[in-house]
């Protein structure tokens, strides 16, 4: 059972209050018309679905119905932050492989 | 007395408390305090079950959760509880208890002839191998299979108990009462902070009640009971005995069972019987301590075999001593306490044997003093008897403990402590997915790392001297508060030897041959078995485990685990840190279905939302049917109706007169803002732009694969002011669809959305004679047929309530729907019933409003549809709207190749070639009836119904190609023979023009 | 209970609650449920960041919207709750929630009009339930997956969590007992839900 801090009610809240709604980031083609055919399949059915460091999204369904962007592992659920609706993430897979060498590996 | 084992004086039951109980019939007597295992033992009572497999006749091992042996049949009638440990059982007066197998006794048990002849037919992986052709003879093998192996019995009557669910929420729950629990719980309690201390047992103090050594000079019970008394005393701390915390979650989650009744009857008098704790902790603490573990050899599974520290702990803590001749099986100093524990309550200690050849710890030296004979490098290779162990063949040992190095000799004994080292209970920390590591120097599994806030305290970390323990438990609860404590326990330990790991002691014998050296005493798993399994190629342990069945179900490996696989290692000339272990799931014990169910069941188990008007569908003998959770009206049934008279009836009414609907349901969204209608556009899939207000417009909503989602229909209350209608089952999800879009994509657009579902009642009524029931009750609109035209919005007043009055239709009839704050639905539905009483007005549900809409071609969103439709599929082109400058969602989607497709299936309307025929929903169509099967599948019947108006059957489904296969037959094969056909036609079968809505 | 300025027919009015009368099935209940019945109700959206916005709101309100996430703030019969950034629950006297959706635009557009706001009346969608009592508090652990012991649940605050299995908006008073908004719809259920949860304790309708 998560627990998930929600960054609108600035409160980690139980994980019966939320929905997960999916990988994070997708943006909508500005111009659906003007892309191929390869690139909307692209944006409508394929998600990264990573072993490790995933942003995703999540609604606070039960709360404040606010959507806000998780940073979480897949493989150990660790949640590493949680940022409002169009803001980027400060930690990234790529973010942690850089700090691992100095950083421990708690 | 017949309690021939008890002892007279000592222990921690109350003997002015004596209670009896019944084991397989026969009457027995114990006393408060006592667990149905001490009970039993302190009877002589040795055979309380017959094994798994092999049906072999099986005692009592240990003294608590490790029980492998000792499941229960507890209770009678419909209170009865199959399987629960007879070690973690409170005796009570009265209890009914036994065996869960054994046929027709356990004393005499006719599958242990079957065991025993088969025995070496049945390796590991026979079910497999043997039962699995031919497989559809399973079943039969499985029924046979099921009855020999014995589990427990359910009674099929429902359970009278009442069981709940409580969420909680600490700083610190600290799980395991024993020393370095209840110095955590003391040392994070005194922070003030909010602790919760959980333990399995009725009374806290785990080890320390069956101790005799000191705590800072106090008796280690007596410490135990002040410690408990100090922790009661603080507000901050909830103290939960008789409460396992049997799963250990991501985020600190814990769930706990609390026993709140069980050790008082069958059936509880006063509130629930069990609670299902949910405990959210910022710091958990484990302080769940270790487990003796039995040595491997020949038939170590006879009655009479125990665990060494369950025979001292029934010695010292239920004053029961098991056994009178006993010899002691060790391979560390622990067996010795257990030696000198049998002595003082008067026993006779046959020896002592240890698997070391030089022993010198304090209390080798006590027993020796104490005149116990110790044979060191020695050890007990097979065990001698058939229900219950009469010798111990006892052989020397090489200093490895791999070779037998001279001749055999037998003791005479009836009891066996087997004291083969300790395995540190790390089955919460293993649930959120920390893998245990292997410590050679305790010859044990701890926790390995873990990301939860999680400490650890005493044995399960291989402390296992008390001082280690409540030092290591204080330093864990000041850790978990964030504190400094200085604090140190004294308590007279002194230097233990070094254990030996040894597993499985040698057999004159190669294990294959040997008589059956048991690993998993639950699930029947010997260390032969094992051997093969690994011969046969499987080399993972996790392989080994799901070949073997070792550790499986409700044992999860307690006592067995670390043999096995240091079994499986020495097969495979590996280590045991390189082979590793199995990790352990939740439950740790098993939990009642009723605790996980709480009070989720009956009336309870689902909401059931009513509209404003319910208590007059009650009245008026609705049968209802469940629309997502609504209970709406499903039809009214007059007095000696069948349901499809009362259909006719129904469906007549709103044709010829006029008929009324409940249609408060409805999922209701209130939009506000200027660029409102620029979302709509964004969202639907016609234009909005356009809609004037006062005017409604029924649109689609699709996902962006075109596929439809939901439809209803809009009305422009004011320029920037719409009401948006979706269906029943699909209201919230509608709303979080609009609010993603509008809080991810276009948060540029100014415009709100707020659920009116519950706020609105709405009363819809159709036919002829609507417009006439609403005229006597309303004044202030003009509702000529001029004036408001189909899809007008009017705000007006109705019976003299302020309305919103639309007129739209979902039945083809000319129709009007009356919105008012619910508070007042119930008052209007009345008015609204008076009013057209002179017109017969006939309420009807909502299998009459489906048989209505379909006689029009009208879909229903999830029934005709199931999210593999597109507006085209659904012949709905005409509400796509190809003039829009922004790319609606599911646009784009429309020019995929697989949504351009000519021959994807559409939906028509199919008229049965046999008037009277009405085709079963969901029949599959094909073309051709006389195709051998498998059949081309065409598509399938998804709406389907009997018209009273038409006088034939109606239905609508899905067929491949559909429009482009007008007045063509195709057929409906059924699983009762029949064919069914029809005729491909357009969907609408009633009032093809539309006249009768535009009147 | 709000005194009625109301010129509401409340004869022919129904609170969602109103087939659950009076009655006490335990002496010294430790459970007492009231219904704040036919309070008004507003659902409000606007800009915080607005201070035309703010100002236009404290002035019909006469007690500035709150800002802080999950309080709340109360003048007399009318207590506005957080519900979030961009939305609150106004709850006023009972009959007066027409009067003060059109004060409040009419507030907002005296301040230039160009607010984009938006004032729902949800008098009827749900209505305020009272729990008070020795027992509530655990009633409340057993029914809500929001931890509403003191150290996080002061007097004032309010929080949108689950309930049993629907929802709800709970908001601590200063009495020690707590306000419930309840949609209509889910009432019966919760009632139910109600009357089970709080057998071991004793309840009373008041």
């Amino acid at each position: 059972m998560h627990h998930i801090y929600c960054p609108y009610c600035e409160e980690t809240r139980e994980e019966e209050e939320y929905s997960y709604t999916g990988e994070a980031h997708i943006e909508r083609p500005k111009d659906p018309a003007a892309i191929s055919d390869e690139a909307w399949a692209d944006y409508l059915f394929f998600r990264s679905n990573p072993r490790g460091i995933h942003h995703e999204m999540w609604y606070h369904a039960a709360g404040c119905r606010r959507y806000f962007n998780v940073t979480r592992n897949t493989q150990s659920y660790q949640i590493h932050e949680t940022y409002k609706m169009g803001e980027l993430p400060t930690i990234t897979a790529a973010s942690l492989d850089q700090a691992a060498p100095q950083g421990d590996a708690s | 007395m017949s309690q021939v084992n008890r002892l007279a004086t000592g222990g921690r039951i109350d003997r002015s408390k004596p209670m009896s109980f019944s084991f397989n019939g026969k009457t027995y007597h114990g006393f408060d305090g006592d667990t149905l295992a001490s009970a039993l033992l302190a009877n002589g009572v040795g055979i309380v079950g017959r094994s798994f497999k092999y049906s072999r006749a099986r005692g009592i091992l240990g003294h608590g959760a490790e029980e492998p042996n000792a499941l229960m049949q507890l209770h009678t009638g419909n209170a009865a509880v199959p399987n629960p440990r007879a070690t973690q059982v409170e005796l009570f007066d009265g209890l009914v208890s036994g065996s869960t197998n054994g046929w027709p006794s356990v004393e005499f048990d006719l599958m242990e002839w079957v065991g025993k002849m088969g025995g070496k037919m049945m390796p590991p992986g026979f079910y497999y191998k043997t039962f699995m052709a031919p497989q559809k003879m399973w079943m039969t093998y499985e029924k046979f299979i099921r009855k020999a192996a014995g589990f427990g019995k359910l009674s099929l009557a429902p359970d009278p108990d009442t069981y709940d669910k409580i969420n909680a929420h600490c700083d610190v729950i600290v799980v395991g009462a024993g020393p370095a629990g209840l110095t955590a719980a003391l040392e994070a309690g005194r922070s003030g902070k909010r602790v919760i201390i959980v333990d399995e047992q009725n009374e806290f103090g785990g080890t320390l009640l069956a101790n005799n050594q000191t705590v800072d000079g106090v008796d280690a019970a007596q410490w135990a009971q002040q410690a408990t008394a100090q922790l009661t005393d603080m507000s901050n701390v909830v103290v939960m005995p008789r409460t396992t915390a049997f799963g250990y979650y991501d985020h600190n989650f814990v769930c706990a069972l609390e026993r709140r009744t069980d050790h008082l009857g069958p059936v509880s008098t006063s509130g629930s019987r069990q609670r299902l704790h949910r405990i959210r902790a910022h710091q958990v603490i484990l302080a769940t301590g270790a487990i003796e573990r039995p040595l491997v050899f020949g038939n170590n599974d006879l009655p009479g075999i125990m665990l060494a520290n369950s025979v001292s702990t029934y010695i010292n803590r239920y004053a029961v001593v098991p056994g009178n001749r006993c010899v002691v099986m060790t391979t560390n100093d622990s067996g010795y306490q257990t030696a000198l524990d049998i002595q003082a309550a008067g026993r006779t200690v046959v020896a002592v044997v240890d698997s070391r050849h030089a022993p010198d710890g304090r209390l080798v030296q006590q027993a020796k003093a104490a005149g116990i004979e110790i044979m060191t490098g020695h050890g007990v290779t097979e065990a001698q008897g058939s229900k219950r162990v009469v010798g111990a063949i006892v052989a020397p040992l090489d200093e490895a403990g791999d070779t037998l190095t001279g001749p055999a000799k037998t003791l005479s004994c009836d009891l066996i402590a087997v004291a083969g080292g300790w395995s540190p209970v790390v089955h919460l920390s293993c649930h959120t997915g920390s893998r245990p590591v292997w410590q050679e120097d305790i010859a044990g599994f701890v926790p390995g790392p873990s990301i939860q806030n999680q400490h650890l305290a005493g044995a399960i970390t291989g402390d296992y001297k008390l001082s280690q323990a409540l030092n290591a438990g204080v330093q864990a609860g000041a850790a978990a508060v964030g504190v400094e404590s200085a604090h140190v326990f004294d308590c007279g330990d002194e230097s233990e030897g070094a254990a030996q790991a040894l597993y499985l002691i040698p057999h004159t014998k190669p294990v294959s041959r040997a008589p059956k050296q048991f690993v998993d005493f639950q699930n029947d798993v010997t260390a032969a078995g094992i051997e093969l399994a690994a011969r046969e190629g499987f080399q993972s342990i996790e392989h080994v485990k799901r070949y073997t069945a070792m550790g499986f179900g409700t044992d999860q490996g307690k006592t067995g685990n670390v043999n096995g696989m240091a079994i499986v290692a020495k097969t495979l000339n590996k280590s045991i840190a390189e082979t590793g272990t199995t990790i352990f799931r939740p439950a740790y014990t098993p939990v009642t279905f009723g605790a996980l169910g709480g009070r989720d069941v009956g009336v309870l188990l689902d909401p059931a939302r009513h509209t404003a008007m319910h208590p007059w569908h009650v009245a008026n003998g609705a049968k209802f049917e469940n629309v997502g959770q609504w209970k709406r009206p499903w039809y009214f049934p007059q007095q000696g109706e069948t349901m499809q008279q009362t259909l006719n009836r129904e469906c007549l009414a709103v044709r010829n007169s006029v008929g009324i609907l409940d249609a408060s349901t409805l999922g209701k969204i209130d939009i506000q803002g200027k660029d409102a209608r620029e979302f709509l556009n964004r969202v639907y899939t016609n234009a909005w732009s356009k809609l004037a207000p006062g005017k409604c417009r029924y649109g689609l909503m699709l996902k962006e694969d075109g596929m439809i989602f939901d439809d209803g229909v809009t009305a422009c209350l004011s320029d920037q002011h719409f009401l948006m209608t979706t269906t029943s089952g699909g209201a919230a999800a509608v709303l979080g669809w609009l609010e993603l879009w509008h809080q991810t994509e276009w948060p540029e657009l100014e415009v709100y959305f707020t659920s009116v579902t519950d706020q609105w009642a709405t009363c819809s009524f159709a036919g002829p004679n609507s417009r006439k029931v609403l005229e006597k009750l309303c004044t202030d609109v003009d509702l000529s047929a001029e004036a408001m035209k189909f899809m007008d919005y009017r705000e007006g007043t109705v019976a003299g309530i302020k309305a919103r009055i639309f007129r739209i239709s979902f039945t083809g009839e000319l129709s009007f729907e009356v919105n008012v704050p619910a508070d007042q639905g119930h008052y209007m539905w009345q008015k609204l019933m008076e009013a057209g009483e002179e017109f017969g007005i006939t309420p009807y549900g909502t299998e009459s409003m489906h048989v209505l809409r379909a006689e029009k071609g009208f879909i229903i969103a999830g029934q005709d549809t199931d999210g593999s439709m597109t507006p085209q599929d659904c012949l709905m082109g005409w509400a796509v709207s190809k003039t829009k400058s922004f790319s609606f969602l599911g646009e784009r989607s429309f020019s995929r190749p697989d949504t351009a497709r000519a021959d994807r299936k559409q939906l028509v309307g199919l008229k049965p070639i046999d008037p009277t025929v009405v085709i079963p929903e969901g029949s599959q169509i094909v073309m051709d009836p006389n195709q051998p099967i498998p059949m081309d599948m065409m598509g399938h019947v998804t709406s389907s119904y009997w018209s009273e108006c038409l006088g034939h059957g109606i239905a609508m489904g899905t067929v491949k190609g559909g429009c482009d296969r007008m007045g063509q037959t195709v057929y409906c094969p059924q699983a009762d023979g029949r064919v069914l056909a029809a005729q491909i036609c357009s969907p609408v079968f009633y009032d093809p023009k539309g006249d009768h809505h535009h009147d | 209970m709000t005194n009625s300025t109301s010129t509401q027919a409340t004869d022919i009015m129904e609170s969602p609650l109103h087939n659950h009368v009076a009655h006490t099935n335990a002496d010294n209940a430790g459970v007492v449920m009231s219904e704040d019945k036919f309070r008004g109700h507003l659902n409000l959206r606007g800009n915080p960041q607005d201070a035309d916005f703010m100002a236009a709101v404290a002035s019909v309100l006469s007690v500035p919207l709150p800002t802080a996430p999950n309080t709340s703030a109360r003048a007399g019969d009318t207590v506005a709750y957080w519900l979030c950034p961009n939305e609150w629950l106004l709850i006023v006297a009972s009959g007066t929630q027409g009067q003060v959706e059109n004060a409040l635009r009419q507030a907002v557009a005296d301040k230039g009009g160009n607010q984009h706001i938006a004032v729902t009346d949800v008098s009827s969608a749900q209505t305020l339930v009272n729990l008070s009592g020795s027992g509530v508090e655990q009633l409340l652990q057993k029914s809500t997956v929001y931890d509403c012991h003191e150290a996080n649940f002061p007097a004032g605050k309010v929080v949108q969590t689950t309930f049993a299995k629907t929802g709800t908006t709970i908001c601590k008073l200063a009495d020690g007992s707590v306000d419930l908004v309840i949609r209509r719809s889910f009432s019966d259920y919760f009632f139910l839900w109600l009357q089970d949860a709080s057998e071991e304790y004793g309840l009373h309708i008041a």
